[in-house]
């Protein structure tokens, strides 16, 4: 396993989160924000790095990464689309926005593409209901979606990441 | 009301009750002799409050209210059996259970499981799911326990132990809602020497002990109220046998010794009961005896011998065992009383206090104040010379041990005996050319006493049903020979020779089998008597 390490900047900031937080457990989510931002992806190794870091058994780390949707979790996709299903999204349309998704990317919930860009989910309420339905991918929401938008952004992230230009 | 009364007046179902203060509902209604249902609860934990099952109905709550962690207060009205407080718990129930497999039939769990009980008390009798129930995983958490992730309801019991009471954090519940379930890091498996514990207080069939899976049910086997013999700190068993075999021991509540825990040794450590190297037959010079040979054969070689008799007990030796070896002693008219014992093992401490005793015996206090503090050294030390000088005619030893990790000296040492005399437990080259060779009962098949290393004595009761023993006991065999040689006028129960230990040992003085009970008993001048034993020879 080769050997990873938060940057000189993101320890500062770690070390900055650590007079924040009255323990070194209450830590955990800011750095698991933070790891996110380092590596992408928080897998097995990720995950163990955080731990030793703020020296918490690496259980906890895994349960709560696991806890919640929005962590990206080792074998994502580059750009991770979460389209919320809960219903106010629901009832103006937030699953033919999914199903949309879903027949031009050719993945279901949970799944990944084959060239590693692109992760469907299907999450909770995003907390966006007045603008439902409404999807995020990475840290953007995207709102007030209808199926012509939804085809536009497919378009554009596409080009902004071009097959086989994926890590 | 008085910030510092020292009782709290409150009305538990209709009636009014005083408890001490600080105390939960629940902990106080036990108080009260009822025990309200509970899953994630355990005293010996942290309270998480996360199951609902103890739902009671309050009148300081529009809602009802959790047992567990709302604590008692003065003028408090619970009710735990009123129509809100049955409704919020069948609620809870029919909620527990929509994933659940209800697999009890191949369930290893089944017959003491809570998760049945209170479905069969509290529970609906139907379920109205109609969904396809979510599926959560079934592997090896470690190398002795699995999980059975559709049984779980994540009440973090399991989880709380490795945190709480080892510290070492094995165990976390991943993913969320219907699809959390406990797991291990990737990598990480649950090692502590503690971690049997985890099976023993999971409320359902989720964490099953790898060497108990599909082996037997829990109705059919009889449970004996033992101690352990694999340290000298004598936490409290429950040994569980069916048709005579150990099946499974788990631990049993003694909040002065053990509380809620044993660890893995003394868990696991029961195989060697049927060792292919155990000696169960009698031998003479090599060649196998039948019983009753080997009865008068022992009567003989003790009774026609004259010279210089030494004995060599062990510290699996029960209290009654040690007693009878001191009145053999007293009627030869020239004989000393030696002790051994094996190598030590590693000590082991965990954060919440619990302690593992580097040595391995159960008994080394009891040793000590039964034949004399210096069993071990000094007169153990002039045995081994003497043996050494050829100058012992007949030597007796108990070699009770399940795992002989013996010194090459002192075998040596035994081998010049003119005559020797062997109870073992494993064969080994101490019973190499032995005139005698005779079976050594196991610890758990052992009726009697341990004194553990605070001094405290503590009852050990035999798995094995009276009448079906494959061969007599070291305590028959003793009271046999006491008798022959006109000691005793017949031979009595352990329980009897403890009243004859009570009155010629002081430190025994006040106590019988029955003031033992199901915890033991603190010897008043035990410490003393143990006192500092000192290495072995
Ligand atoms: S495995 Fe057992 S003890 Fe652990 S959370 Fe699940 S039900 Fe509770
Ligand atoms: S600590 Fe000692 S007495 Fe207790 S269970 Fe373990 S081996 Fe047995
Ligand atoms: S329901 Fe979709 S954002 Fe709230
Ligand atoms: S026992 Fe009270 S919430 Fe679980």
């Amino acid at each position: 396993m080769a050997e990873i390490t938060f940057s000189k900047k993101s320890l500062e900031r770690y070390e900055w989160l650590l007079t924040r937080y009255p323990s070194k457990e209450a830590v955990l989510l800011p750095a698991l924000h933070l790891a996110e931002e380092e590596f992408e992806n928080i897998g097995v190794k990720e995950m163990k790095y955080v731990a030793d870091l703020i020296g918490i058994p690496p259980a906890r780390v895994y349960g709560v990464l696991t806890f919640y949707t929005h962590f990206r979790r080792a074998g994502c996709g580059k750009y991770h689309i979460q389209v919320c299903s809960t219903l106010s999204c629901a009832l103006r349309g937030s699953h033919e926005v999914y199903q949309r998704i879903s027949e031009r990317l050719g993945i279901e919930a949970g799944e990944t593409t084959p060239c590693g860009r692109f992760t469907l989910s299907k999450v909770e309420c995003l907390g966006s209901c007045d603008t439902a339905p409404m999807l995020q991918m990475n840290d953007d929401y995207h709102e007030g979606l209808d199926l012509e938008l939804v085809d536009q952004l497919i378009e554009q992230w596409r080009a902004e990441l071009p097959e086989g230009g994926s890590s | 009301m008085s910030e510092h009364a020292t009782t709290v007046t409150w009305t538990l179902n209709g009636k009014q009750v005083e408890s001490p203060p600080g105390l939960t509902i629940m902990e106080a209604a036990k108080l009260h002799d009822l025990e309200i249902p509970n899953f994630c609860y355990h005293p010996g934990l942290s309270i998480a409050g996360n199951c609902r099952i103890c739902f009671v109905e309050s009148n300081r709550s529009p809602k009802p209210v959790i047992s567990c962690s709302e604590r008692i207060a003065e003028g408090l009205e619970i009710q735990t059996h009123s129509e809100m407080a049955l409704e919020a718990r069948n609620s809870v129930m029919e909620f527990q259970l929509i994933n659940h497999p209800l697999d009890c039939p191949v369930c290893d769990k089944a017959g003491e499981c809570v998760l049945q009980d209170h479905s069969y008390t509290h529970g609906p009798d139907r379920s109205r799911f109609e969904e396809n129930k979510t599926i959560r995983h079934t592997k090896k958490l470690g190398s002795t326990i699995s999980i059975w992730g559709n049984r779980c309801i994540v009440c973090t019991r399991c989880v709380r132990f490795c945190d709480e009471i080892t510290g070492t954090g094995e165990l976390c519940v991943v993913e969320r809602g219907d699809r959390s379930v406990v797991d291990v890091f990737p990598g990480l498996p649950i090692e502590n020497s503690l971690a049997g514990n985890v099976i023993d207080i999971c409320p359902v069939g989720a964490l099953i002990g790898e060497d108990f899976k599909f082996e037997a049910r829990i109705w059919d086997m009889k449970k004996t109220s033992s101690v352990c013999a694999g340290c000298s700190r004598g936490c409290n068993i429950e040994v569980q046998s069916l048709d005579g075999f150990a099946k499974r021991i788990v631990a049993r509540e003694n909040p002065e010794v053990n509380e809620w825990w044993i660890c893995d040794r003394g868990r696991y450590d029961y195989r060697y009961l049927l060792a292919a190297d155990r000696v169960t037959d009698a031998s003479a010079g090599g060649e196998p005896i039948d019983s009753d040979t080997a009865d008068s054969s022992l009567n003989d070689l003790v009774s026609e011998n004259g010279g210089i008799v030494g004995i060599l007990v062990d510290p699996m030796m029960t209290c009654e065992e040690l007693h009878l070896v001191n009145r053999l002693s007293s009627t030869l008219s020239d004989c000393q009383v030696a002790a051994w014992s094996t190598a030590d093992g590693e000590a082991e401490s965990f954060p919440n206090g619990f302690t593992i005793s580097s040595d391995l015996h159960p008994n080394r206090a009891g040793v000590g104040a039964i034949i004399g503090k210096d069993a071990f050294s000094t007169v153990a030390k002039g045995l081994r010379r003497s043996l050494d000088a050829g100058d012992i005619d007949l030597l007796i030893v108990f070699a009770g041990f399940p795992h002989p990790d013996l010194e090459k000296k002192w075998i040596e040492s035994i081998g010049k005996a003119k005559v020797r005399i062997v109870f073992s437990l494993q064969s080994g080259s101490w019973c190499e050319g032995a005139d005698l060779l005779l079976p050594s009962t196991a610890p758990l098949e052992k009726e009697g006493s341990y004194l553990n290393q605070d001094g405290r004595l503590q009852r050990v009761r035999t798995l094995i049903a009276a009448g079906q023993q494959p061969f007599p006991s070291e305590l028959v065999r003793l009271q046999a020979l006491l008798t022959h040689l006109g000691e005793r006028p017949r031979s009595v129960s352990s329980s009897g020779v403890f009243r004859e230990l009570a009155s010629s040992v002081e430190a025994f003085s006040d106590q019988s089998h029955s003031t033992l009970g199901e915890s033991g008993c603190v010897l008043s001048s035990g410490k003393s008597a143990v006192g500092s034993m000192g290495g072995d020879a």
